[in-house]
């Protein structure tokens, strides 16, 4: 039997935060990343041979909105380490790219052109949770080291790759999308029972579904699921399912929605006045590049961002990393970056860390099990804050956010609410190491049997 | 129409014969030669090329446009995980047995409905139930996994004479390579005695006239029926041979593109000719492989081949190589 404890006990044991961002736009000169990670000279002769990377991404589609952030994201980091030498000071970071897009089959094959044909060191990128499970599997076999940098997938670890070696991933995993923005429901809307959901087909939608509602059950008990809408992935016509989620009056819509497909969604439920019928919970409004949301968009809505990254958190001064990072991305790009640029971004300097600390501790350039060994258990902090790369898993965690949506005079496009930005300390949304396998997800069979049930 | 027309002699020549065995020759020989990545190039060419053999028994023989044959290389595929998922299945020759079956069943019955039509009609109902099965697979999320697919892992040959090993490249690129270039010449042999036969010149008859046809006795719905189970078995056998290859099956193998991709196969290759499928399948795979990896607007770049192709080579790379062979002597 579950302890019963109240919401408010409840939020604060587990250790929702919400509060100021701070000023968003700092004037404090700080030290630079590279400063902060304190970097090691290079032992041993280094070869000068460019260090190959394959960066897989949407360029083309409603994902683009999405992948061109990631691309640059990459490229960004790429070209300043480059400008430092590169990696250990010698190899240049090259990067081949490639459309995500092409379809899960052709990812299969284009993963396995790079590495057999074009050599490439290492593999990064990957958005679609449908791809991830498909390309690991593959980079185990061609040995081919990869950090994912989302395609966050629960699914990755526990059944498609149950024992990585190669295979990394940095995104929070999906679940804690799902939680964090039943968490947030609840917190803004503790009345909540009638929910509506709308969802992509694939395994992304189904597991923000499954999370969204076995979080909602032990934070506020009496649910009730009004209406469902599986759209398939790559949809811009939402009408249909905006009508049928407008005539099952439910208190609140959870959708998880996200891309192009989230833009033409918005707009097309302005028209039926959606915003204005229900409270709107989402875990991706936020997962494109800030700039594709426009000035109409709703305020007041759980805008998620995958539960990873916000470019205006933390803001101010308060975490100097994310100010110098937002600056050279806008400086580079004219444009502020979303979680897969910071994803992305970070996962470059997490393997340049890596590489280092493996060339500390035996000289030289060093082979893929010596970087691997040390990417396991990394700690690096980067502009979201703090990634750590579980050994056991190879998943990386960082403490969930997400927040309210809100239009400021300072930005041409929605952010969030400063006032009212959630963060949650991962471990208390996610299953710890060794916690028994479950269905569907091991995350879901620990917030199943752990959670106190509030009253 | 006597260049254009299917050439496809009764007897092999010796010429023939010996081109042919060159070609073998090569084929066996590229695991020792060529890359990795170039040998599993060419796999995936050969597991196409079968599914293209057994379309252009609809279209180069029969006078059927399919636009639903991803149906039957989806059948083949899915079957496959299946019996993985349910039956911890891992024997490839299972796998082979049960595909062909398998999509052989989808295409006996999808065949009663559509080969009582020709032309936009035929296409169109192919199309249409193929859809079928890709929306099943797509909406049953809890038995096909969704768009998710369901995986494949690396299947036992010959009853565990050539089991997986530990290093899954060298084992697509060596040992499963021959399985697969053995069963293309098997399913090549197959069909070339297939078109060769009374029963293929009874399809050529329907696709050139079909009211003729039926007046010397061709009982023409039941030998497009029998043509439309053989294709789609053939499809369903490359199917088969492709999952393991490719590590797991989603419904994109289901969806109307990839029936689209098929016809290019021919196309490109040249459907009027026996060879033209094999050659196009290969040439697109290579195209779409290099494509995809060298630009962002490789549909772009598909789509400019397609349309150069029907406007400057409408009998496809075999056709026009013949022509131009046969141009050349003539000069001489």
């Amino acid at each position: 039997m579950a302890e019963e404890v109240s919401r408010r006990d409840f939020l604060n044991r587990i250790g929702v935060t919400i509060g100021a961002v701070g000023a968003s736009a700092g004037s404090l000169v700080l030290p630079s990343p590279a400063h902060a990670q304190a970097p090691m000279p290079p032992k041993g002769t280094i070869p000068d041979k460019p260090y190959k990377t394959g960066h897989m991404t949407f360029f083309t589609g409603p994902a683009a909105v999405l992948g061109e952030q990631s691309y640059k994201g990459h490229i960004l980091a790429a070209e300043e380490i480059n400008a430092q030498g590169g990696l250990l000071g010698k190899r240049k970071i090259e990067t081949v790219k490639a459309d995500e897009a092409a379809g899960t089959d052709a990812n299969v094959k284009e993963l396995r052109r790079m590495k057999l044909s074009e050599n490439i060191d290492c593999f990064t990128g990957v958005i679609s949770s449908g791809n991830t499970p498909a390309l690991g599997p593959v980079a185990e076999e061609l040995k081919c080291l990869t950090v994912f940098t989302d395609g966050c997938t629960d699914f990755l670890f526990e059944k498609a790759v149950p024992n990585p070696h190669y295979v990394f991933r940095l995104t929070n995993i999906q679940s804690a999308d799902g939680v964090m923005a039943a968490i947030a429901a609840t917190q803004a809307w503790p009345k909540i029972t009638k929910i509506a959901h709308i969802h992509p087909d694939y395994s992304y939608g189904r597991n923000a579904f499954d999370h969204f509602n076995i979080a909602m059950k032990k934070l506020s008990g009496n649910i009730q699921v009004v209406s469902e809408a599986w759209p398939k992935l790559g949809t811009t016509e939402f009408t249909a399912h905006i009508t049928k989620t407008v005539s099952a009056k439910p208190d609140l819509l959870f959708c998880s929605v996200w891309g192009g497909d989230y833009v033409a969604l918005y707009k097309q439920a302005l028209k039926y006045d959606l915003f204005k019928k229900m409270k709107v919970a989402t875990t991706l409004a936020f997962g494109v590049a800030p700039h594709a949301l426009g000035k109409d968009h709703p305020e007041g809505i759980v805008a998620g961002v995958h539960a990873n990254y916000h470019f205006m958190y933390p803001g101010g001064n308060k975490w100097p990393l994310n100010t110098q990072f937002v600056k050279k991305f806008y400086d580079r790009w004219k444009e502020y970056p979303n979680f897969e640029a910071e994803g992305a971004y970070t996962a470059l300097y997490m393997l340049k860390l890596a590489i280092e600390k493996a060339n500390h501790l035996a000289g030289g350039w060093p082979d893929d099990d010596a970087i691997i060994a040390m990417l396991e258990g990394l700690m690096y902090a980067g502009p979201s804050g703090y990634n750590y790369i579980r050994p056991d898993n190879h998943q990386g965690y960082k403490d969930a956010i997400t927040g309210f949506a809100m239009q400021s005079p300072d930005y041409p496009f929605p952010v969030h609410d400063p006032k009212r930005v959630i963060t949650v300390p991962i471990r208390s949304i996610t299953a710890p190491p060794g916690y028994p396998k479950g269905e569907p997800t091991t995350t879901y069979k620990w917030i199943d049997e752990t959670w106190p049930r509030v009253v | 129409m006597t260049e254009l027309a299917l050439t496809s002699p009764r007897v092999l020549s010796s010429r023939r014969v010996l081109s042919g065995a060159l070609a073998v020759g090569a084929l066996a020989a590229i695991p020792t030669i060529a890359s990795p990545f170039q040998t599993i190039t060419i796999c995936y060419g050969l597991v196409f090329a079968i599914a293209a053999l057994g379309f252009n028994l609809l279209l180069g023989y029969t006078g059927l446009l399919s636009f639903g044959h991803s149906a039957y290389f989806g059948t083949g595929a899915y079957v496959v995980a299946l019996l993985v998922k349910y039956l911890g299945v891992a024997s490839m020759e299972l796998f082979v047995v049960a595909g062909i079956l398998g999509s052989a069943a989808v295409a006996a019955l999808f065949g009663v409905v559509c080969v009582r039509y020709t032309r936009i009609f035929f296409g169109i109902l192919t199309l249409a139930l193929s859809q079928v099965l890709w929306s099943l697979a797509l909406k049953l999320f809890w038995v096909t996994g969704g768009s998710d697919g369901l995986r494949v892992p690396t299947p036992t040959l010959l009853g565990g004479l050539g089991g997986p090993g530990a290093d899954k490249v060298e084992f697509i690129a060596h040992r499963y390579y021959y399985y697969v270039l053995i069963l293309f010449l098997v399913a090549t042999a197959g069909m070339w005695v297939i078109v060769n036969s009374p029963f293929g010149k009874a399809l050529q008859a329907i696709r050139d006239n079909e009211t003729r046809a039926e007046f010397v006795g061709v009982q023409v719905w039941k030998y497009r029926w029998i043509a439309f189970v053989i294709s789609g078995a053939f499809t369903g056998l490359a199917g088969a041979l492709w999952v393991p290859l490719n590590g797991l099956t989603t419904p994109d193998i289901l969806y109307w593109p990839f029936s689209g991709r098929i016809v290019f196969f021919t196309v490109l290759g040249g459907f009027r000719t026996f060879i033209g499928p094999i050659v196009g399948a290969i040439a697109y795979n290579y195209l779409e492989t290099y494509a995809v990896g060298f630009t962002v607007y490789w549909q772009l770049v598909l789509g400019i081949v397609l349309v150069l192709l029907v406007l400057t080579m409408p009998t496809g790379l075999v056709g026009t190589a013949m022509q131009l062979v046969e141009r050349v002597r003539r000069g001489r």
